[in-house]
């Protein structure tokens, strides 16, 4: 790929040892940088994923915290109890146990969070 | 460009110390082993004594691991800076604490780390920051040394005339004034290091590091008595990456924060086109190109103020250059004369480079800006003859800090905060070479849903964005785009300054940004 024809022999001459070529400047190891592999491998990644926003970012948002919500649902039941919460590491849902369960069923489900959340103003939700 | 992997290697040395004779020596045995061994349970408190001398050799190697059981110890010693006339008296505490995973309790890696604490702080109401440079692969140096710190490294950027060594000197507008701070090196950076049987490859990737560093940060808190202390993020760079990750982290294990400082962001690797591929628009460079033309007075007119210029640019961008630009990359559909004449008048690249490609990527801008000169990418304001040595890495602004930092942190460390180790402190380790960039299934980060997720679990915790005008790594108006996702709302503040992407080098700008972050620090606390 040369983006400027005529002029990458004067340029790569003027370059030296510049570790400049195609008439633009390039670092070894920059921050932030990613390896010539991976920038070419997440080029379609990137790109399908696209820039979420709104109802899109949300439903992001709430796969987020719905995998994190499964992986403690160790039975698959639906509903965790706070043990489960605490031995899962999710430690805000184990802290708000009470609030979040609102029947006082001892168990929460991920709609009972949802809930809880919305109802404390969050708004990327 | 990749580098040979170092060999695989040893590992052995428990700590030895200075005063303290002979804890730390009766560790496990077995070097880089494969079984993990029972380690004491809960951990014992951290060692902390007047001055340390740790004997262990610290590896940045991917394959490296330190032995099981690691010590945590430090170097505590006392100083104190003289701030708005009035003495503040504080501690420096230098060293090691082991994150662990929350799950088994597992050592995951060795963490080195510097606090600065305020004595006689109420621990319950003083607020606590940790502060961590990005890379990936970077120690914590350049924030640690240069921005808000007790002391800083005087660099006269974005000059290239500072006498060298730069000196240390205390820092005016060091952040301790506000809070404790806690500057820390990513694993295998710096005095950072996996614990066998993980190596440090084992945390090269975003989600282990993010979750890694969520450890340690959980580890300090506890260790030093600091959980009801209000929680602040403050990241540059791949950084605010982590940073992204991190606070969903912290906010799903209930260790809240109160706010995420993000010091020039990448916060969405697939929207930066010097990241990812050339396909992907260039836009949100265009405003960083109008101010660094015209800090060389390239532009026609030239600007007085920059805040204004930024404001014009961001129209121009969004109304005239996007349409055309969109019309290039889809179709190839050449700009008109007078477009390319106006992309000149603004930004000072020929027109006939933006003939050429209408999409141009930041390189090429620092290429051709200025005939026969290079220009900085961190610090577009930054400029060296091409084939100079301030030129030959590709950044004049960079190459000439780089050393000065390197070769400051070891005396500093042992001189001043008591800290001796024998290895060599690696500023930038080969980690960006085998990292995995993959997160939530993409190939390349994108944590806008990770910071959204955060939002979502703390609709109180708040996000101050600061960037530089001259920054062509992170440039300022792609942050706001990408944090525009959000939407519309009081959580999140924006602020631009003259400078590059370390904005705090500026000795104009060091003082403005230091004002706002104070500002936002109250405002985050006063709910």
């Amino acid at each position: 790929m040369n983006k400027h024809g005529l002029g990458l022999f004067t340029m790569l001459l003027l370059a030296g040892s510049a570790g400049a070529g195609e008439g633009k400047a390039e670092a070894p190891m920059r921050d932030p940088w990613v390896p010539p592999a991976v920038r070419a491998a997440a080029a379609a990644s990137a790109s399908a994923a696209g820039e979420t926003r709104g109802a899109a970012l949300h439903a992001q948002v709430e796969k987020k915290l719905r995998d994190g919500f499964d992986a403690a649902d160790t039975q698959h039941a639906g509903s965790i109890t706070h043990e489960q919460a605490q031995a899962a590491g999710l430690g805000m849902i184990a802290g708000h146990f009470n609030e979040i369960d609102t029947g006082r069923t001892g168990r929460v489900s991920f709609e009972d969070v949802k809930r809880f959340l919305k109802r404390r103003g969050a708004s990327t939700l | 460009m990749t580098q040979p992997p170092p060999p695989p290697r040893r590992r052995a040395l428990a700590a030895s110390f200075a005063i303290a004779s002979t804890i730390g020596l009766a560790s496990c045995g077995g070097g880089g082993g494969s079984a993990p061994q029972a380690c004491p349970s809960p951990p014992p408190a951290p060692l902390v004594q007047d001055a340390l001398n740790d004997a262990t050799l610290y590896s940045t190697s991917p394959t490296a691991a330190l032995n099981p059981c690691a010590v945590e110890a430090a170097a505590a010693t006392k100083h104190s800076i003289t701030l708005g006339g009035s003495p503040l008296a504080y501690t420096a505490t230098a060293g090691h604490l082991v994150a662990r995973d929350p799950a088994t309790n597992a050592e995951e890696a060795s963490f080195f780390y510097v606090a600065y604490t305020a004595d006689g702080a109420d621990v319950t109401t003083r607020p606590i920051t940790f502060f961590y440079n990005g890379g990936p692969g970077s120690a914590s140096i350049w924030l640690h040394l240069g921005s808000f710190g007790p002391k800083r490294l005087v660099t006269g950027d974005p000059a290239t005339t500072a006498p060298t060594p730069f000196p240390l000197v205390d820092n005016a507008e060091t952040l301790l004034d506000v809070s404790d701070l806690v500057f820390v090196d990513a694993i295998g950076t710096g005095y950072s290091e996996a614990i066998a049987p993980n190596n440090n490859q084992t945390f090269w990737g975003v989600d282990r590091d993010a979750a890694a560093f969520r450890d340690f940060i959980v580890r300090y808190l506890a260790a030093n008595g600091r959980n009801a202390s209000p929680k602040f993020l403050f990241g540059e760079s791949y950084g605010t990456t982590r940073s992204g990750v991190l606070s969903h982290l912290m906010e799903t294990a209930g260790v809240s924060l109160k706010g995420v400082v993000l010091q020039s962001s990448v916060l969405n690797y697939g929207t930066n086109c010097d990241q990812v591929n050339i396909t992907v628009s260039c836009a949100g460079y265009l405003p960083t190109y109008g101010e660094v033309g015209a800090y060389y007075s390239l532009t026609n007119p030239v600007p007085t103020d920059s805040d204004a210029y930024a404001a014009q640019m961001r129209t121009f961008t969004a109304s005239t250059y996007e349409p055309a630009l969109s019309a290039w990359l889809t179709s190839h559909t050449p700009p008109s004369g007078s477009l390319t004449t106006q992309l000149q008048n603004l930004t000072g690249l020929a027109a006939s480079q933006w003939q050429a490609n209408l999409n141009v990527d930041p390189g090429t801008f620092q290429y051709n800006l200025l005939p026969g000169k290079l220009i900085g990418r961190y610090d577009g304001r930054v400029s060296a003859p091409k084939g100079s040595a301030l030129a030959s890495e590709g950044d004049p602004s960079s190459t000439f800090i780089s050393a000065q930092f390197a070769a400051a942190i070891g005396p500093y460390l042992s001189s001043t905060l008591h800290y001796t180790n024998p290895s060599t402190y690696v500023t930038l380790s080969n980690a960006i070479n085998t990292w995995d960039f993959s997160h939530d299934g993409s190939g390349v980060p994108d944590v806008i849903p990770d910071l959204a997720a955060a939002l979502a679990q703390n609709p109180a915790l708040k996000v101050l964005s600061v960037n530089g005008y001259h920054d062509l790594a992170t440039p300022f108006h792609q942050t706001e785009r990408d944090l525009s996702r959000l939407g519309s709302t009081p959580n999140i503040t924006i602020k631009n300054y003259d400078g590059g992407h370390m904005t705090y080098l500026d000795d104009a700008s060091r003082p403005k940004e230091k004002a706002d972050v104070r500002s936002f620090y109250q405002s985050a606390l006063s709910r």
